[in-house]
């Protein structure tokens, strides 16, 4: 076989060839093949192997659905495993392979594992390795993971693009088949927003794979014309290559888009993009599954779902077989035979299991009513079934119909069970739809043609008028109703061999049986511990059966046992697609500080804080270790001036009369009295008590403060102030505004820097120290008439100020500021040497502010007023709180001044022993002191200042450290704070 | 979720930032006797109910209100949505 | 101190760039201050402009052109104006007032972007969740939302034209994200973009 002899009729397009591989055969096809309908008209019966038992595996169904060929596409980093032939599109060069084999698809080395079937029924993972507990790690999961899981991923970076984006309609129609084009039509008709979505690369649904009428004309031809009159239409969005995944709150649905899974080479365009699609109405048109009957080696390659092979036929002009039987409990499955006759395949029999004349007069066709296959023939592939009587037919292909399963799967994401209804056997969905959802069609048990179309129709003139939209007048398109009739039948209990109901995961007749037995009684429990529709089908073709089997055994009702949850996403989703554009470097953003552009040039080196690129050290030419970089700029800051960037500190504009007032109630230290030109170091706590943050805000005017935070807690505590400015204050006259972004700040540090400011600020201000004392504050102008504030704060020690300009400056100022400041040696320092000096001057900060500590634990309780009430005012006074043998910070230094001191260290009292329950606090930050020549460190400790000069164990077991160390107070320089006064 | 705004109409959850119990509103008076028992109360022993509820949502990437959104906690229905500044002064929250 | 003078620098450095046929360009030399108003003394923020006073979601520009009030809150509003001296624009707003009011400059806070052109909308849905439909969010609309997890103000000058104001420390990532979004809308396309996003590019 070429693969290029096809029946007549049909979707493909005969005037070109694709070449493709399986396996690394070389093969033809058409343009609108799929891979599945490709290998069958190659003659390609065997696609894989299956999961647990490594049986041959065939083409099972036609879609989504697939349970049996999974196979890899591409190769490389490109590699895709677990995707189903059924709904990979054929392309010029496509490379498949099969998978979930050791050694050859054909001579699979764990086919014995078909020997070994009785020791691997239900539960065997649970029941066989167990014990001994041991070899658990060393020999069972090593084995079982190399020998389960169907294919395997490259293991290399996905190399291409995905997107992602926002959909919005009044009318979402999932589901392009009679129900959906009809209920499109409508909508788009109408003038509503819509958006049809469909997951095949041709919409039309069955229309396609049936030879149903409507309207006169083929239902393919009238599908057709409608797709095309829609996709004229201004208000109407056409989605194919489309799976709504999942049904969120409030019209919220997942769609992804394939968008070049189907051609050879994205060509940079992303391959598939995630869309978020937010409507006001969805109408689920998704069809139904069709359902197999179990009966004994119900698996082998050629037999298949008696739709699929329709579909096969009709749509791709493929026999998938040169002598077909059906083997049915309902009408529908008898339309196989007809199509299939009409284009001159022979009917090898129909096999009814229904005792009834026959439905449809088939000439020339052998029928056996309440016939039963029990078993079949054929190693590799199907030749002959047995049936009960005995009597053996020879055919290569059979086509199984049991019935069809409205895929009520989108109808259930949020909570909504299906019901069941008796007249279709079959589940269809129940009360709790996702909100604004409405269903037609099959999935809602309507199983004509005719009863489709209708519904859809109906359903969008209703939404349409609901929503308030001009109805179009439209006339239903005319179909018949064709005949569904069906009579439950779920398993042949002649069968004495294995019956697959879960084709994928292997569960068999008997594991269930044995499940049930073993007392898995609910649905739930019994998925878990069989496997049953589990991995990438979900149970899509086996759930049903499978309850029905649990139900016969308990002498309960389907209905009464009821459906697992469904849940997103309906088909396997890969990850990359979620992740979107957000990968590396754009995984989020990134801020850069006012000064980022001058720091690149000076050769700084970055570091990521709460979002920020800071730089952390400016290493220059002899440095070969970053402590001597960081050394130096601590030095020369403390014998000099040094300048930092500090504009990553949130701050926020705090205006209004009530502004003041406002202060004290989020700070827990007063601010209503601070005078203007004036700022304050401010402690700010949660309503429980504990510190929250800490900066300083000064008064710019009577009515204007600014506020600084932490660069971590600038978002929150904004966030935070507005809660408490609406919620909790809200007759106050104050309001906000983030001044993070505006201003680019600078500390500038160090005994010159008062010389250093000089030349920058413009006269005539005063800098001198009565003028322009620690803790002033003032509005100014830099450098010849530019806005700018400065602040006398020290975070350092040093005499210390910031200076801040609008960012658009940032990078100018920095410059001027080193400019202005090489008589000084100035010496520009990052955030390494800023946490070096705040931790020789024992201030604290985010390991510090960690979320557990108190005021008390901080030595600053005296802080909170107890004149004013402020947030955590009340709770920061419960005993615990307090307790004068709680923790305190203190400082450390190591006994063995060489040795360096590592944060996270437990303090242990020097004869404890190395356990927990001795553990007497912790160690916060620690850092090598330039100017004391050792590491030094801050930490909790218990009953910390009583203990100054005490030796403790600072115990770090995870780096295997073990130092003494002293216990001293939490300043290491200039404890009286001289220097920032000066 | 979608959160119809009452100034702005319908707008995506994820612009929003949830808080919790809108009985948050009602922080206690600090200068009662018993004030440390309600404190307690109001911040540890806060309602979550199945089925409705009120809370506190803030549309920080939208307009920076704090909203009171009566959400049913089982269905995510959402029946009412207030400005919680406007909720605070009808329940007497001044200065 | 005339050896110091400080040089103004748009964290774009002046991008401008086309993409299919949408035209990125960032705005400089424009002016922004938020605007609050007294409690009580509302109404009398809005006599101070001549320029009606935009509902939350909304705009409103002066007869001119040269000022436009953005609703972005209930009780403030943002202006966008150029301002006679960049380095006083706070002051020129304040000095504008009928009544006290509190002025915040936040013209170095954000970043302007616009985006123009016939594909503007599917260029946009790849970034902002909002509908950016006609009817929904027409010409004067203006709104805060999240894009690449920032807060961005999204304005709708005119029908093709957007501006995007986003937070200038993340001016780069955000820039990358538009262009990335633009580059996989229209660029290397097997189709017309017309054909494939016939809706809202009206």
């Amino acid at each position: 076989m070429t693969g290029l002899e096809r029946l007549p009729g049909g979707l493909v397009d005969r005037n070109r060839c694709i070449a493709f591989t399986f396996d690394g055969h070389p093969y033809l096809g058409f343009p609108g093949d799929t891979l599945a309908s490709a290998l069958l008209a190659n003659g390609v019966r065997m696609v894989g192997r299956s999961f647990k038992y490594h049986r041959p595996r065939g083409v099972f169904s036609a879609g989504s659905e697939e349970p049996n060929a999974l196979v890899q596409l591409r190769r490389g980093a490109y590699r895709e495993p677990n995707t189903r032939a059924t709904v990979a599109e054929l392309f010029d060069g496509l490379d498949a392979t099969s998978q979930n084999y050791c050694g050859s698809l054909r001579f699979d080395l764990l086919a014995v594992n078909d020997l070994l079937a009785s020791f691997l029924g239900a539960g065997f993972y649970y029941k066989t390795f167990m014990w001994p507990q041991a070899l658990w790690e060393r020999l069972y999961e090593p084995v079982i993971r190399a020998s389960a899981g169907p294919g395997r991923l490259s293991g290399d970076t996905d190399p291409d693009v995905y997107d992602r984006g926002y959909l919005h309609c009044d009318l979402l129609v999932i589901g392009s088949g009679p129900a959906g084009l009809a209920a499109a039509l409508v909508a788009g008709r109408s003038g509503a927003r819509t958006i049809l979505v469909d997951e095949d690369f041709v919409m039309g649904g069955r229309l396609h794979a049936e030879t149903h009428e409507i309207d006169g004309q083929p239902g393919g031809a009238w599908a057709g014309s409608v797709v095309a009159e829609l996709g004229a239409l201004e208000n109407v969005r056409l989605l194919s290559r489309t799976t709504v995944i999942g049904a969120y709150d409030h019209g919220i649905y997942g769609a992804v888009e394939r968008k070049t899974d189907h051609l050879p080479d994205s060509k940079g365009k992303p391959r598939q993009i995630l869309w978020r699609v937010h409507s006001r109405r969805a109408i689920l048109c998704a069809g139904a599954i069709e359902r197999p009957i179990a009966f004994g080696a119900n698996d082998r390659p050629g037999v298949m779902l008696a739709g699929a092979v329709r579909t096969y036929a009709n749509r791709y002009a493929v026999a998938p077989g040169k002598r077909v039987g059906v083997f049915t409990n309902n009408d529908d499955g008898w339309r196989t035979a007809v199509d299939l006759a009409a284009k001159g395949v022979e009917i090898a029999a129909v096999i009814d299991t229904r005792e009834m004349a026959p439905p449809v007069d088939v000439t020339s066709v052998e029928v056996r009513m309440g016939g039963r296959i029990t078993t079949t023939w054929g190693r590799k592939g199907l030749k002959a079934i047995t049936l009960a009587t005995g009597e053996k037919i020879a055919m290569d292909c059979l086509a199984v119909s049991g019935g069809w399963n409205p895929a009520v799967h989108l109808t259930c994401h949020q909570r909504g069970r299906p019901i069941w209804r008796d007249d279709i056997a079959a589940f269809v969905p129940g009360t709790g739809l996702p909100v604004g959802m409405a269903v037609a069609g099959s999935v809602n048990g309507s199983l004509s043609c005719g009863a489709a179309l209708r519904e859809g129709h109906d359903a969008a003139s209703a939404i349409m008028q609901d929503l308030g939209i001009g109805l179009a007048k439209d006339a239903l398109p005319a179909a018949s109703d064709e005949s569904v009739a069906v009579m439950p039948f779920w398993r042949v209990t002649e069968s004495r061999g294995r019956a697959w109901v879960d084709l994928q995961n292997d569960v068999t007749v008997k594991d269930i049986q044995q499940a049930h037995h073993e007392g898995y009684r609910s649905v739930e429990l019994l998925k878990r511990y069989t496997t049953l529709g589990m991995a990438t089908d979900q149970g899509k073709t086996a759930n049903v059966v499978a309850l029905a089997i649990l139900a016969e055994h308990g002498g309960r009702s389907i209905g009464d046992i009821g459906t697992t949850i469904f849940r997103p996403p309906y088909t396997p989703v890969s990850i990359a697609v979620f992740a979107g554009r957000s990968r590396g470097k754009a995984f989020r953003p990134t801020r850069l500080t006012p000064s980022h552009v001058w720091a690149e040039g000076r050769g700084g080196t970055f570091v990521e804080a709460s979002g920020w690129l800071r730089a952390r050290w400016y290493p220059v030419s002899g440095e070969t270790h970053w402590r001597q970089s960081v050394d130096r700029e601590v030095r020369l800051t403390r014998s000099g001036v040094g300048i930092c960037d500090v504009s990553t500190l949130g701050k926020i504009d705090i205006q209004g009369e009530d502004s003041g007032t406002f202060l004290n109630k989020v700070y827990a230290n007063g601010f209503a009295k601070l005078p203007v030109g004036r700022v304050r170091y401010g402690l700010m706590l949660r309503e429980d008590g504990f510190v929250y943050d800490d900066g300083t805000t000064a008064r710019l005017g009577k009515t204007h403060f600014v506020m600084t935070t932490t660069t971590a807690n600038d978002g929150l505590v904004f966030r935070n102030l507005e809660f408490a400015r609406q919620c909790l204050w809200p007759g106050l006259d104050v309001h906000l505004a983030s001044a993070t972004e505006q201003w680019a700040q600078f500390s500038v540090a160090g005994p010159r820097s008062r010389d250093l400011l000089a030349k920058i600020v413009d006269p005539p201000f005063d800098l001198a120290n009565d003028a322009f004392p620690l803790m002033a504050c003032g509005t100014v102008t830099v450098c010849g008439g530019a806005p700018g504030r400065l602040f006398r704060i020290s975070f350092s020690g040093e005499l210390g100020y910031e200076i801040a300009v609008p960012s658009r400056y940032g990078v100018s100022f920095m410059a001027a500021l080193m400019t202005a400041g090489e008589d000084f040696d100035a010496v520009p320092y990052g955030v390494e040497a800023l946490g070096v000096m705040r931790l020789e001057k024992g201030h604290v900060a985010g390991n510090e502010l960690n979320g557990q500590s108190t005021a008390k634990m901080l030595n600053l309780e005296r802080m909170i007023s107890r004149k004013k009430d402020c947030i955590g005012n009340v709770l920061s006074q419960r005993p615990a709180m307090n307790r004068q043998d709680g923790l305190a910070m203190m400082g450390f230094r190591p006994l063995d001044r060489s040795v360096e001191l590592t944060a996270g260290a437990h303090f242990l009292a020097m004869d404890a022993e190395d356990r927990m329950a001795a553990d007497e606090g912790y160690m916060t930050s620690v850092a090598h002191s330039p100017e004391l020549g050792y590491s030094i460190g801050l930490g909790f400790i218990m009953r910390g200042p009583e203990r100054v000069g005490e030796t403790v164990r600072a115990w770090d077991a995870v780096n295997g450290k073990d130092i003494p160390v002293e216990i001293v107070p939490p300043h290491f320089v200039d404890p009286q704070g001289n220097r920032l006064r000066g | 979720m979608i959160i119809p705004h009452p100034l702005l109409g319908p707008r995506d959850a994820s612009e929003f930032v949830y808080l919790g119990d809108a009985s948050l509103i009602d922080r206690p008076d600090p200068r009662a006797a018993d004030a440390l028992q309600q404190f307690h109360d109001y911040l540890y022993l806060r309602d979550n109910p199945a089925g409705e509820h009120r809370e506190l949502w803030f549309h920080e990437h939208g307009d920076r209100s704090w909203l009171v959104v009566t959400r049913n906690t089982l269905t995510h229905e959402i029946t009412a949505v207030e400005l919680a500044k406007k909720v605070a002064l009808e329940r007497g929250r001044d200065r | 101190m005339a050896d110091h003078a400080l040089t103004a620098a748009s964290p774009l450095a002046g991008y401008a760039r086309t993409i299919g046929d949408v035209l990125l360009t960032e705005v400089g030399d424009y002016n922004l201050c938020s605007v609050a108003a007294p409690l009580g003394e509302d109404e009398a923020l809005v006599d101070s402009f001549d320029v009606p006073r935009p509902a939350t979601g909304q705009s409103s520009i002066s007869t001119d052109g040269a000022t436009r009030l953005l609703g972005l809150q209930p009780d403030q509003i943002l202006i966008l104006f150029r301002a006679d001296d960049p380095d006083r624009a706070a002051d020129q707003v304040a000095a504008a007032m009928k009544t006290a009011a509190y002025v915040t400059d936040q013209s170095d806070s954000w970043v302007l972007l616009a985006l123009e052109g016939a594909d503007v909308c599917p260029v946009l849905e790849r970034l902002c969740m909002l509908d950016l439909d006609d009817a929904a969010f027409p010409a004067g609309a203006v709104s805060r939302t999240v894009m690449e997890h920032l807060s961005v103000i999204i304005l709708r000058e005119r029908d093709n034209r957007f501006l995007l104001f986003n937070p200038r420390s993340s001016a780069r990532s955000f820039l990358h994200a538009v262009e990335t979004a633009a580059e996989t809308v229209l660029l290397q396309s097997n189709e017309p973009v017309s054909v494939r996003h016939r809706r809202g590019t009206s």
